[in-house]
C-alpha cells in the first residue's frame, strides 16, 4: 500500500508498540511470573493472612465481605421476575401463574437448570 | 344483532400508537486516535484512577482528568501486513480484529495481568507526554480497591519504583476521594462524616467515614457490580429470547442497563402490575437490533389475479375429485351393506346352526352379533357419508334412464353388454347420489326441528336452557384441555400416556398377538388372504392411537360446536359476555408471557424488524434490584440497605445518617437516592436526620478528589518515597485517611 506510507491508517497511528517510552527505567526488566488468576490471588492472600497474627481492626480483603442477609428472603418468578408465589416441584423453579407453569413444563431439557443458575440454585455435577 | 365471534375484539383501552424503538447501542468506533495532551508538567503529581472498567489519568493541577479510557489492552498480529499491533484503551475500538483479543489487567476486582497493567501505565505516561528520561519524575497517586491484598501493592510498587523510577507514590480508595471532593475542603467539618456507598464495576463497597477518615474495619463489600449486572442481563435476555438472531454482547448489555434500567421506589408494589396490558406501554422499552429487510418481489395486479385464478381452478378440481371419490366409496359401501343384509336374511332362513356357522365362517365373521355390528357400523358410515358433498346435487331434475340395466345379458350383444356395465355403474352412483340427497334433506329437517325445539325450550325455561348449554360448553372445553394435556404428556417419555402408546406399538409389532379383534378371529397372519384388516375404515384408528398427531377433522368439528354454543350463549345468556369466550381468553392481551416477551403489541413472526426486537420490561427494575436484594441473583449477602442500616444502628451516636453518599457507575440509576432514603427512613429511629446524595460527577469525582488531595501537605506526608521503599520493603505504605490499612 503506497498511500499508507504517506498518511498512516488509524490503526497504525494508534499502534502503541512503536511509541517510544523514554520515561522507562533503563534497568527495568520484566519478571516472568506476570499472570495469576483471581482464584490463585485469593488463595495466596488467604495463606498470607493466615500466617499473620490475628487482628480485628484491620480491614482485609476477606474481613470486609458483607455477611449473609438476615431478612426473610422474598421469592420471585424465575422466568419473568414477577412475584413467585409457587414453586414447581419437578424443576424447583418459582413461577408467577399457571400460564408460566405451563411454559416451564414445556421447557427444553436443561433450560430449567439455566434459569436456576441465574440465582446459583442449579445442580452442579462433579 | 350481537357481534359474531369472528369480529370480537377486546376493547382497546389505550390508543394504538407506534411504539418508540431504541437502538441496540454498543461501544462506538472512535473518530480519532486518543490524542496526546499538553506538555510535561514537571513535579506536578500525576493522579491515576485505575479502575477495572475505565482508567482516568491527568496532572493534579487540572480541573478534570485529561484522559478517560477503557482499562483494556489488545495485542494482535495482522497476518496480511505481517506485523503486530498493541492497542490500548479506546483505541482498541478503532479496529474490529483488535476487539477480539481484548485483555483486561483485572480478573474480578484484583489485578491479575501485570503485562497489561504495565502497558496501560506506559500508555498513560506517554499520553501525558512525560518528558523526563530514565524515569517519571512526578509523584504518583493511584487508586486501589478496599482491602487490596499486600502482594498486589508489592507488584505495583515494584513496577512504579523500579520500572518508572517514580520519586514518591501513594494509594487511596476511589470512593473516599470522591466523597472528599463532594463535601468540600474543610475536612474537620461534620460534613465529612457519613457513609460512602460505592457501586463499582466489580463490587459494591459501603464505607463509614468519620471526619474524612474511612473506618475500614466496619466497611463492607457486596460482590455485585456493573460487570455482574451486565452478565446477569445478558443471561436473562439469552433465556428470554433463545432464538434471537444476534448475540447480545456484554457491552451492549452494559449500555442497556445504563440507558434503560432504574431503581424501583417500591419493588413489590411496582412489580405486581408491571406486565398489565393497560399500563405497560409506559414501562416497556423496545430495543431494536439492526437487521436487513428482505425485499419481497412485488407482483403485478395481473399476475396476482392469474395466480388466484389458478389456485381457484385447482381447488375446484380437487374438490370435484374428492367428491367423486367419496361418491365411489359411498356406492361401494352401499353395495357391501346390501350384501350383508342379504346374508343376514339368508342366515335368518337357514335351516340349522351348523349351516349358519358355515355361512359366517365363509365370510370370516365370528358370530351373528359381529355381523349385526358390522351392519350397523356400515349404516352409520353410510349415513355420515351421505351428509358429505358427493358431487353436484343441483342438476339432474329429470332422472336419466338406464334402459339396458333391466335386460338380461343373453339378449344383448357384446357391445351392449359393455354399455350395460357402464350404465349399471352410472345407475348405482346416481342412486347413491339421490339417496345422499334425501338423507341430507332429512338431516336438514331434523336440524330445523331441533332448532325449533331448542327455541321453544329456551322460551319456556331460559335458566334450564342456559344451564344445559353452559354445561355442554364446559364439557367441550374440558375435552379440549384434556386433549392438550394428553398431547403434552406424550412429549414426556415417562408419562402414562406415552407408555400406553408404546404398548400399542409393541402389540402391533408382535405377530403372535394381532392387535385387531377381527384379525384374531380370522386367525390371520401377514400372508393370510382372508386378512380383512384395513377393509373397514375404523381399523386404521389404531394408527391414530399410536401416532402423536391429533385428529384434525374431529377437532375442527369440536371447534365449530364450541363456536356455535358460544354464539348462542352470547345471544341469549345475559351473564355470558365476550370476555367469557374462548377466543377472548386465549387473546394475547391476557397472556403474561406475551406481555413479557413482546409487550402490549401484537407479534408478527414474519416481521424481520420484530424478530430483531428485545422488549425490556421487568428487567428494567429487576437488574438494579440486585443491589438491594442480592439473593435475586443468588448472591448470599445482605443488600445495601441492610448493610447501611446495620452500620447506622450500631453507631447511633455518630451522625453517619447525615451524609449518605453514592458513588460509582451503578449509582446513576434514577430513583436510587429516593429508594435508599425511604428504606433507611423505615428502619432508623424517628427524628434521625437523614440525607442521601449522589456524587456530582460519577466518573470524574474520584479523580478530582485525588488530584485535589495530592496538592496538600497531607499528601506529602502520606507518600512513600523511593528511600522508604528501599528501606521498608516493597509492600510498604503509609496509612492515611483515604487509604487501606497496612496488614503485614
Amino acid at each position: 500500500m503506497s498511500s499508507a506510507s504517506e498518511s498512516p491508517s488509524l490503526i497504525e497511528q494508534a499502534d502503541f508498540s512503536t511509541v517510544p517510552k523514554p520515561f522507562k527505567s533503563e534497568s527495568w526488566k520484566q519478571s516472568n511470573k506476570r499472570y495469576k488468576n483471581l482464584k490463585a490471588l485469593v488463595t495466596d492472600e488467604q495463606k498470607r493472612l493466615a500466617s499473620l497474627p490475628p487482628s480485628d481492626d484491620k480491614a482485609t480483603y476477606f474481613s470486609i465481605e458483607a455477611p449473609p442477609s438476615l431478612r426473610p428472603q422474598k421469592h420471585w418468578c424465575d422466568i419473568t421476575g414477577l412475584p413467585g408465589r409457587y414453586k414447581s416441584a419437578r424443576h424447583g423453579l418459582r413461577f408467577y401463574n399457571v400460564e408460566i407453569f405451563k411454559a416451564i413444563d414445556e421447557m427444553a431439557p436443561g433450560a430449567d437448570q439455566q434459569y436456576l443458575s441465574l440465582r446459583n440454585a442449579n445442580v452442579i455435577l462433579r | 344483532m350481537p357481534p359474531s365471534i369472528d369480529s370480537v375484539k377486546v376493547e382497546e383501552p389505550v390508543e394504538e400508537f407506534a411504539p418508540v424503538l431504541y437502538p441496540l447501542r454498543d461501544i462506538e468506533k472512535p473518530e480519532a486516535v486518543e490524542p496526546i495532551t499538553g506538555g510535561w508538567k514537571e513535579g506536578v503529581p500525576i493522579a491515576i484512577d485505575f479502575g477495572s472498567y475505565q482508567t482516568r489519568i491527568g496532572y493534579a493541577n487540572e480541573e478534570s482528568p485529561s484522559h478517560e479510557f477503557f482499562s483494556q489492552v489488545s495485542k494482535f498480529r495482522d497476518r496480511r501486513a505481517n506485523r503486530s499491533y498493541t492497542l490500548v484503551g479506546n483505541d482498541i475500538y478503532l479496529d474490529a480484529t483488535a476487539r477480539q483479543s481484548i485483555k483486561s489487567p483485572f480478573d474480578g476486582p484484583l489485578i491479575s495481568n501485570w503485562d497489561a497493567t504495565e502497558t496501560i501505565l506506559d500508555y498513560s505516561f506517554a499520553k501525558l507526554s512525560v518528558g523526563s528520561r530514565n524515569g517519571v519524575e512526578n509523584p504518583i497517586v493511584m487508586t486501589e480497591i478496599l482491602g487490596a491484598p499486600e502482594p498486589q501493592r508489592k507488584f505495583m510498587n515494584e513496577l512504579l519504583f523500579e520500572g518508572y523510577n517514580v520519586p514518591s507514590l501513594t494509594y487511596g480508595i476511589d470512593s473516599l476521594f470522591s466523597f472528599h471532593y463532594n463535601q468540600g475542603v474543610n475536612v474537620s467539618d461534620s460534613s465529612h462524616t457519613g457513609i460512602v456507598v460505592s457501586c463499582g464495576h466489580e463490587a459494591t463497597h459501603i464505607i463509614p467515614v468519620i471526619k474524612g477518615r474511612g473506618i475500614l474495619s466496619q466497611a463492607k463489600r457486596i460482590n455485585w457490580g456493573g460487570r455482574q449486572a451486565s452478565s446477569y442481563l445478558q443471561a436473562l435476555l439469552a433465556l428470554k429470547y433463545p432464538y434471537f438472531p444476534t448475540k447480545v454482547t456484554p457491552s451492549q448489555a452494559t449500555y442497556m442497563i445504563h440507558d434503560h434500567c432504574y431503581v424501583s421506589s417500591d419493588y413489590p408494589q411496582e412489580l405486581s402490575n408491571y406486565l398489565e396490558y393497560s399500563t405497560m406501554s409506559t414501562r416497556e422499552r423496545i430495543i431494536q437490533a439492526p437487521f436487513t429487510e428482505v425485499v419481497v418481489q412485488e407482483k403485478s395486479e395481473e399476475e396476482l389475479a392469474r395466480i388466484a385464478e389458478q389456485r381457484k381452478e385447482s381447488g375446484r378440481r380437487l374438490q370435484e375429485q374428492a367428491a367423486k371419490k367419496r361418491l365411489e366409496k359411498l356406492v361401494q359401501q352401499e353395495q357391501e351393506l346390501e350384501y350383508y343384509n342379504e346374508l343376514k336374511n339368508r342366515i335368518a332362513s337357514a335351516p340349522n346352526k351348523k349351516e349358519v356357522k358355515r355361512m359366517l365362517d365363509g365370510e370370516g365373521i365370528k358370530d351373528e352379533a359381529a355381523l349385526q355390528k358390522t351392519i350397523s357400523e356400515l349404516e352409520k358410515t353410510i349415513r355420515r357419508g351421505r351428509k358429505q358433498d358427493v358431487g353436484d346435487d343441483t342438476e339432474e331434475q329429470v332422472a336419466p334412464s338406464f334402459p339396458l340395466v333391466e335386460i338380461p345379458d343373453e339378449d344383448l350383444d357384446e357391445e351392449q353388454i359393455k354399455e350395460k356395465r357402464r350404465q349399471r355403474l352410472l345407475k348405482a352412483s346416481y342412486d347413491a347420489r339421490m339417496r345422499a340427497k334425501e338423507e341430507k334433506l332429512l338431516e336438514e329437517q331434523r336440524l330445523a326441528e331441533e332448532a325449533r325445539k331448542d327455541d321453544e325450550w329456551r322460551e319456556a325455561d331460559l335458566e334450564g336452557w342456559i344451564k344445559e348449554k353452559r354445561d355442554k360448553l364446559d364439557g367441550l372445553l374440558a375435552n379440549v384441555r384434556e386433549k392438550e394435556r394428553l398431547r403434552e404428556e406424550l412429549s414426556n417419555r415417562k408419562s402414562h400416556a406415552s407408555q400406553m402408546r408404546m404398548k400399542s406399538i409393541a402389540v402391533l409389532a408382535s405377530d403372535s398377538r394381532g392387535g385387531n379383534k377381527r384379525r384374531r378371529a380370522a386367525g390371520a397372519g401377514d400372508d393370510d388372504p382372508d386378512d380383512t384388516f384395513g377393509a373397514n375404515d375404523d381399523d386404521w384408528a389404531v394408527y391414530r392411537r399410536i401416532a402423536n398427531a391429533s385428529d384434525s377433522e374431529e377437532e375442527e368439528e369440536e371447534k365449530n360446536t364450541i363456536k356455535a354454543l358460544q354464539e348462542q350463549l352470547l345471544q341469549h345468556d345475559p351473564t355470558f359476555s365476550i370476555e367469557d369466550t374462548r377466543e377472548a381468553q386465549l387473546d394475547w392481551r391476557k397472556s403474561t408471557i406475551h406481555m413479557f416477551l413482546r409487550g402490549p403489541h401484537e407479534f408478527d413472526p414474519e416481521s424481520r424488524a420484530q424478530s430483531h426486537q428485545l422488549n425490556l420490561n421487568v428487567e428494567r427494575i429487576r437488574v438494579p434490584e440486585v443491589l438491594f436484594q442480592p439473593s435475586i441473583a443468588g448472591v448470599d449477602q445482605a443488600g445495601i440497605v441492610e448493610v447501611c442500616g446495620d452500620i447506622l444502628l450500631r453507631n447511633k451516636t455518630i451522625p453517619y445518617a447525615n451524609n449518605l453518599f453514592l458513588h460509582g457507575g451503578q449509582a446513576h440509576f434514577p430513583n436510587f437516592e429516593d429508594r435508599l432514603f425511604n428504606e433507611l427512613r423505615a428502619i432508623l429511629p424517628v427524628n434521625t436526620s437523614l440525607s442521601v446524595k449522589r456524587a456530582s460527577n460519577l466518573s470524574f469525582d474520584a479523580w478530582r478528589g485525588m488530584a485535589q488531595w495530592s496538592l496538600t501537605d497531607d499528601f506529602r506526608s502520606s507518600v512513600v518515597t523511593r528511600e522508604d521503599y528501599l528501606e521498608m520493603g516493597s509492600g510498604y505504605i503509609k496509612e492515611h485517611g483515604f487509604g487501606n490499612a497496612l496488614v503485614r
